[in-house]
């Protein structure tokens, strides 16, 4: 951990310091471009004053030339004067043009002169005072003219032989220098007046170079308009424009930064007042700091993007490590469990050796001690029976350890295929009920059976695998229960997920012993066992439980435990199994004559329950909670002349039982109905005390259809116990002869000997081809059937069976082949049936099966 | 993230690219010799030009865009000439237009009432009754400014005068704003009584507006003006008969202090008397319409502002002038001058003036829509009551000649000497 936050402190160091870095450059770089900026602000700063100063001096120059063309013009007409005869006339036949508005001459000594208006003329009102001149003439101050515009004149001595004979006047106005001036100074940007020194009255506006409001009267009305109120700047510029100096200064008009500028022409008579704003002259400066700016923000978004990326990128890295650092962990988890898990199954498969070690012993040790002892007391019948049943029982249990320990491995490598087929509930239960009972019943234990909320009795699924199932929890219950304890067994019908399937919950609960919790959690592994002072009696591989699992999950269904020491045990599978396309068809009540029936039972859910069985078969299902209420149905249906077609009466009810109940409907109706007890007790007992009273017989709960149909066939045939009986003895192999085919000598041998025992003889050959030659070639009727090994050599069992089917004699198509083979797994039993065999035997040989299957085999071949 | 980063930094190599990029030059010479022949008409008006967008006066704002509209649409540059006197004794506005008409100095001319009539009697206007826009004047404008059957001048707006009053303040004294020249004389005795120093602010330029009321209330709105105008123009009647109940009426309020006849004689308009009408201390002033609407003159006040006609014995009387754009015969630019003056006095040009500046159009076509506080002066000039200041169909030139008068009498002159300086000028018109 101290590494780890020394590494991420390392690592967050390195990131600033990156980062600062980073900054760094562009900071310095950001010094630079402002530095830069900077100077050149300040160069175009003085560039424009400069600038202006150039424009201001082109102007100056301008209209100082004029104003001394203007004076060496009326020089020229002074020196005109003095040499014509009639000066007055020569005035008089002047014109007024743009420029000299008024031409006016006064002779030596007199006070009153003439125009070239015609009229008569005198120097008042013209103030020469300011001393002023333009190329030795004075200038007048500026005044307002009889044309209505700003006006000066400019007075010249007419000299003649050295004196002076008049005075010549003439008269300029100021809108003629507009001529000259260039328009619109920086694209209209400035503003340019000519002001009056003296009196300080702006004379002339030139074109395009007014605005609104700027102070176009006089000095004064041009501080006010552009807000110069500093008295100490506004002291300064009246120095200057008494003394005739130059002077410009910043000064903001209108927000805008601007340059005023008062420029003195002709020695400061008059001067050129207004103001530029800077921006206007500095037009390329404008563009130079928007490049500036632009540079600036594209290295400002460069460098933004750039601390995006770093940090994407160091985001990004992050994440991948963590991600990795995470993955790590899971992988780190997932080896330690798997190592655990090795280690567990490695231990368990050490313990399972050790198991089964002892477990094979044990019976083996039998065998053997037994088979010493047969050898020694071969001369003694009883003790040879003895140790030959207890050589049977411990070769028994050797097989099924065998068979457990051979399925797991099957299991485990996935090659289990299920066998799809369609069976029924009853038979199903049936079979298990068969094998368990006996099972309680030897220990004393109460088994519970109940099928309840089922709507579909027919179903489609692996019934060996269901039943293997339900045997394997089932006998668990039983041995795990002690004595005189409780067994109970349901089939739970639940609410349909999908309408082709039956989804059903199988309980097997118990008060026996129960599980610890540690246990409970690799109960469903293989190998393992529950030992305690209480089990360790009891025999067996520990794979019953994972075998379960296995196959559940292998339909697709789900298998639970709750467990709780002292207490017993529940499990609970859950299972979704299809329903055939085709179930009752209503045939065989039609057949049967039975459209109605009635149901009675104390517990209503049999009675829904045989109601929901009994829903797709057509038939009309009446039910009835007790003797009296069922006594008041069938008498009003007798009454109704729609009498009952069967009765089902349950045995055990409170206040009136089933058999008072039977008896009281004879009584009530004189028609002999079929009337059938359902008992959840020992049948047969029941059966013999029914059918001694005159009725039909007895259904076993719980209430199947299938089983209905069956008694109701049996009731129908009028077959009586005493023929099952019959049919039971006939299971003999007595006097039949059977062609073998056997590779094993010693299973040869043993088969003869047993078949001998039976009173049966045999042909035995060593190979499948023999096996068709001999048949081909025997004659007809010699053989009942054929017993077939399946793995041997030339020929192996299924080639044979498929030969002797294929032989062209009508006999071979119907005999009776029996594989009989130690490959006893489901699959062994199809390849076997579908190599044309008609049924299947495992070995070791279990003679009492062997004789039912060929009698089934015989009886079916003659039907 | 990273496509984002990628194409922002794409848009700036883009940008700084475009930005660096110079035009090639098409040619080895730099310079660009072709100018077009450049178009103008020069005028002579009162203010300078302004960008109109950028101009603070509203009224010169709402002229320049009309300009602005003639410059865009001939193609030309209306280039202005000024004049403002910087004092009372240099030389007015209107001298100095009389000056450069006389002179051919310009081609057209803001003129006011009195120089259109000088100058249309000396035959130096030019007739625009020719022109498209004359069409959609009302008959007023064109009766105001024909001289000898010449329209010698159309104005861009009809320029009301009133009494603007400060309503806050009549209320105060339980007053009703006056209808009569006596009901004024009244409520001035009582502001004067209740400390009002001067119950009346004015100026040199518009007293006459109370004595025009008060003459020609009964002939502009008789129904006999014809006649009447015709009377005073042959010298059956003269116009001192007329003038004097106002002239004798303004003495006496000079006399009782309601007028301060020494600041009256060098006020300018508004510069003169406004800071005491908008600071309460005066509660009534006179001014034009577009003064109610300009925040620079009184159109934001304090107080509640109301504008009512002048009184006469015929009740408030709105006192109608109208300037005018006149054109030099001897217009060096003529035909531009003649075009510029179609466009900016167009209805759609006026339409733009008058909804700017709230004023009434010469056009019978445009309507005002005017604010509240000109409501009374508005109902009154709708209802077709009002007196006017100048008409160019009298002979005599009424709206400065009558000024400079009042300006005699403001300087002390008695009401006899003013009448006789008025009788002789009625007889010098009549030599005419």
């Amino acid at each position: 951990m101290e590494e780890l936050g020394t590494k991420k402190r390392t690592r967050t160091t390195g990131e600033v310091s990156l980062l600062l870095s980073i900054v760094l450059v562009f900071c310095i770089l950001g010094a630079v471009v402002f530095s830069v900026a900077r100077k050149l602000s300040a160069e175009m700063s003085s560039s424009a004053i400069h600038n202006l100063s150039e424009s201001l001096e082109l102007i100056k120059g301008t209209i100082e030339a004029i104003l001394t063309k203007e004076a060496e013009f009326q020089s020229l007409i002074a020196q005109e004067l003095a040499v014509v005869e009639e000066p007055e006339e020569f005035i008089l036949s002047y014109n007024r043009n743009r420029t000299m508005v008024k031409i006016s001459l006064i002779g030596a000594g007199k006070e009153e002169g003439i125009s070239n208006t015609g009229e008569v003329f005198t120097a008042e009102g013209l103030d020469f005072s300011t001393g002023k001149t333009v190329n030795g003439l004075p200038v007048s101050l500026s005044y307002l003219n009889t044309i209505g515009t700003w006006a000066y004149t400019m007075k010249c001595p007419v000299m003649k032989d050295g004196r002076e004979i008049a005075t010549l006047y003439v008269e300029y106005i100021y809108e003629s220098i507009e001529e000259a001036i260039p328009e619109g100074l920086y694209n209209g940007n400035a503003l340019l007046y000519i002001m009056d020194a003296k009196s300080e009255r702006l004379v002339l506006n030139p074109k395009g170079m007014g605005e609104r409001n700027a102070g176009h009267l006089n000095l004064e009305d041009f501080y006010r308009a552009n807000r110069i109120l500093d008295p100490d700047l506004q002291e300064e510029v009246s120095q200057c424009i008494t003394t005739g100096k130059n002077i410009m200064f910043y000064h903001d008009i209108r927000n805008k930064d601007s340059l005023i500028y008062m420029w003195a022409v002709n020695e400061g008579s008059v001067y050129l007042i207004g103001y530029v704003p800077v921006e206007a002259i500095q037009q390329e400066g404008r563009t130079v700091n928007q490049n500036i700016l632009l540079v600036v923000a594209v290295m400002l978004a460069a460098f933004i993007i750039c601390c995006a990326l770093f940090y994407l990128s160091q985001r990004e890295q992050n994440r991948v490590r963590k991600e990795r650092e995470a993955e790590r962990e899971v992988y780190n988890k997932q080896l330690a469990e798997a190592l655990q898990a090795a280690q567990i199954a490695s231990k368990s498969k050490t313990t399972f050796l050790s198991n089964m070690s002892h477990d094979i012993r044990t019976p083996m040790n039998a065998i053997l001690g037994f088979t010493t002892l047969l050898a020694k007391d071969a001369d003694n019948p009883a003790k040879v029976r003895e140790y030959t049943k207890k050589i049977t029982a411990s070769g028994q249990h050797l097989l099924s350890l065998i068979n457990d320990v051979l399925d797991v491995s099957k299991i485990e490598s996935g090659k289990v295929v299920l066998t799809i087929g369609e069976f029924t509930l009853n038979s199903l239960v049936s079979s298990v009920d068969a094998i368990i009972r006996p099972m309680a019943r030897a220990k004393e234990q109460n088994f519970d059976v109940s099928v309840t909320d089922i709507k579909h009795e027919y179903l489609v699924g692996d019934e060996t695998r269901i039943n293997q199932i339900l045997i394997n929890l089932l006998s668990n219950a039983v041995k795990y229960t002690p004595n005189r304890g409780n067994i109970w067994f349901r089939i739970i019908g639940q609410k349909q997920r999908s309408a082709q399937y039956e989804y059903i919950r199988i309980e097997v609960e118990d008060d026996g012993y129960g599980m610890t919790p540690e246990y409970l959690e690799t109960i469903f592994e293989a190998f393992t066992r529950a030992e305690n002072s209480t089990t360790n009696k009891v025999q067996g591989t520990g794979l019953g439980m994972a075998i379960t699992k296995n196959i559940v999950e292998l339909m697709g269904g789900t298998i639970a435990v709750t467990s709780e020491p002292g207490k017993g045990s529940c499990f609970t599978v859950e299972l979704e199994l299809r329903i055939p396309d085709s179930q009752d068809d209503g045939e065989f009540w039609r057949q049967s004559g039975i459209s109605r029936i009635l149901a009675v039972d104390d517990d209503p859910e049999i009675c829904s329950t045989i109601q929901q069985l009994m829903k797709d078969t057509g038939v009309a299902v009446d039910t009835a909670g007790g003797g009296k209420k069922a006594l008041c149905l069938i008498q009003d249906a007798w009454n109704r002349k729609e009498n009952y077609h069967m009765i089902l009466l349950d045995w055990k009810m409170p206040e009136m039982d089933g058999f008072e109940t039977a008896n009281r409907i004879r009584e009530i109706i004189p028609d002999p109905v079929p009337i059938l007890f359902l008992t959840a007790y020992d049948g047969d007992e029941v059966e013999d005390e029914a059918l001694h009273v005159g009725y039909s017989g007895v259904l076993a709960k719980p209430f199947f259809v299938s089983a209905f149909k069956e008694k109701i066939m049996k009731i129908g045939l009028g077959k009586t116990p005493e023929s099952t009986e019959t049919a039971e003895e006939d299971l003999s192999l007595k006097g039949m002869h059977f062609l073998v085919a056997e590779d094993n000598e010693i299973n040869a041998e043993i088969l003869s000997e047993l078949l001998d025992i039976e009173e049966a003889s045999c042909e035995i050959v060593e190979n499948g081809r023999l096996a068709v030659e001999r048949f081909e070639a025997s004659g007809e009727g010699e053989f009942d059937a054929i017993l077939m090994d399946v793995q041997m050599p030339v020929m192996n069992g299924y080639q044979a069976s498929r030969a002797i089917r294929g032989l062209d004699r009508e006999e071979a198509r119907h005999i009776p082949i029996i594989a009989m083979t130690a490959n006893a797994f489901a699959e062994d039993v199809k390849d076997a049936l579908d190599a044309g065999m008609n049924e299947h035997v495992s070995k070791p040989i279990d003679m009492k099966l062997l004789k039912k299957t060929v009698n089934q085999c015989i009886r079916s071949m003659k039907q | 993230m990273r496509r984002l980063s990628a194409a922002c930094l794409a848009g700036a190599a883009v940008l700084a690219m475009t930005a660096c990029m110079a035009k090639a030059p098409l040619s080895n010479n730099l310079v660009a010799n072709e100018t077009e022949a450049k178009r103008t008409v020069n005028l002579f008006g009162s203010m300078e030009k302004s960008n109109p967008d950028a101009a603070e006066n509203t009224s010169r704002n709402a002229f320049d865009m009309t300009v602005m509209k003639a410059e865009e649409k001939l193609n030309l540059t209306v280039e202005y000439r000024t004049y403002t006197a910087e004092n009372y004794m240099e030389k007015t506005y209107d001298e100095v237009v009389l000056d450069r008409v006389r002179n051919g100095m310009d081609d057209v001319y803001l003129l006011n009432p009195d120089t259109i009539r000088i100058l249309g009697e000396e035959g130096l206007l030019l007739d625009l009754s020719g022109l498209e826009c004359v069409k959609n004047l009302r008959d007023v404008v064109k009766m105001a400014n024909t001289i000898d059957g010449k329209l010698v001048a159309i104005p861009q707006e009809v320029v009301a005068y009133g009494l603007f009053v400060n309503k806050d303040m009549f209320e105060t004294y339980h007053l009703e704003f006056p209808e009569t020249p006596e009901e004024l004389m009244e409520c001035c005795r009582v502001f004067k009584e209740n400390g009002i120093q001067t119950p009346i602010g004015a100026n040199r330029w518009w007293l006459e507006c109370i004595v025009f009321a008060q003459a020609y209330a009964d002939m502009y709105n008789g129904g006999n003006t014809e006649a009447m105008i015709e009377a005073l123009n042959s010298g059956e009647a003269k116009y001192s008969d007329y003038l004097r109940p106002g002239f004798e009426y303004l003495k006496e309020m000079m006399d009782r202090g309601y007028i301060d006849a020494q600041a009256a004689y060098t006020y300018e308009a508004i510069e003169g008397e406004g800071p005491d009408f908008l600071a309460q201390k005066t509660p009534i002033v006179m001014a034009y319409w577009g003064a109610a609407n300009t925040a620079t003159a009184y159109g934001n006040t304090d107080f509640e502002l109301q504008v009512i006609g002048f009184p006469s014995s015929l009740g408030q009387m709105p006192v109608l002038a109208l300037s005018g754009y006149g054109v030099s015969v001897s217009a060096e630019h003529m035909e531009e001058t003649l075009d510029t003056l179609d466009i900016i006095l167009s209805d759609e040009a006026l339409q733009v003036y008058t909804e700017i500046n709230r004023v009434i159009s010469p056009s019978k076509n445009i309507e005002v829509e005017c604010g509240s506080a000109l409501k009374p002066l508005n109902d009154r000039i709708k209802e077709g009551s009002y007196v006017l200041a100048s008409n160019a169909g009298m002979k005599m030139e009424q709206w400065g000649n009558v000024c400079l008068l009042v300006r005699e009498l403001l300087g002390g002159a008695t009401v006899d000497q003013c009448m006789e300086q008025l009788d002789t000028l009625q007889e010098e018109s009549l030599e005419r």
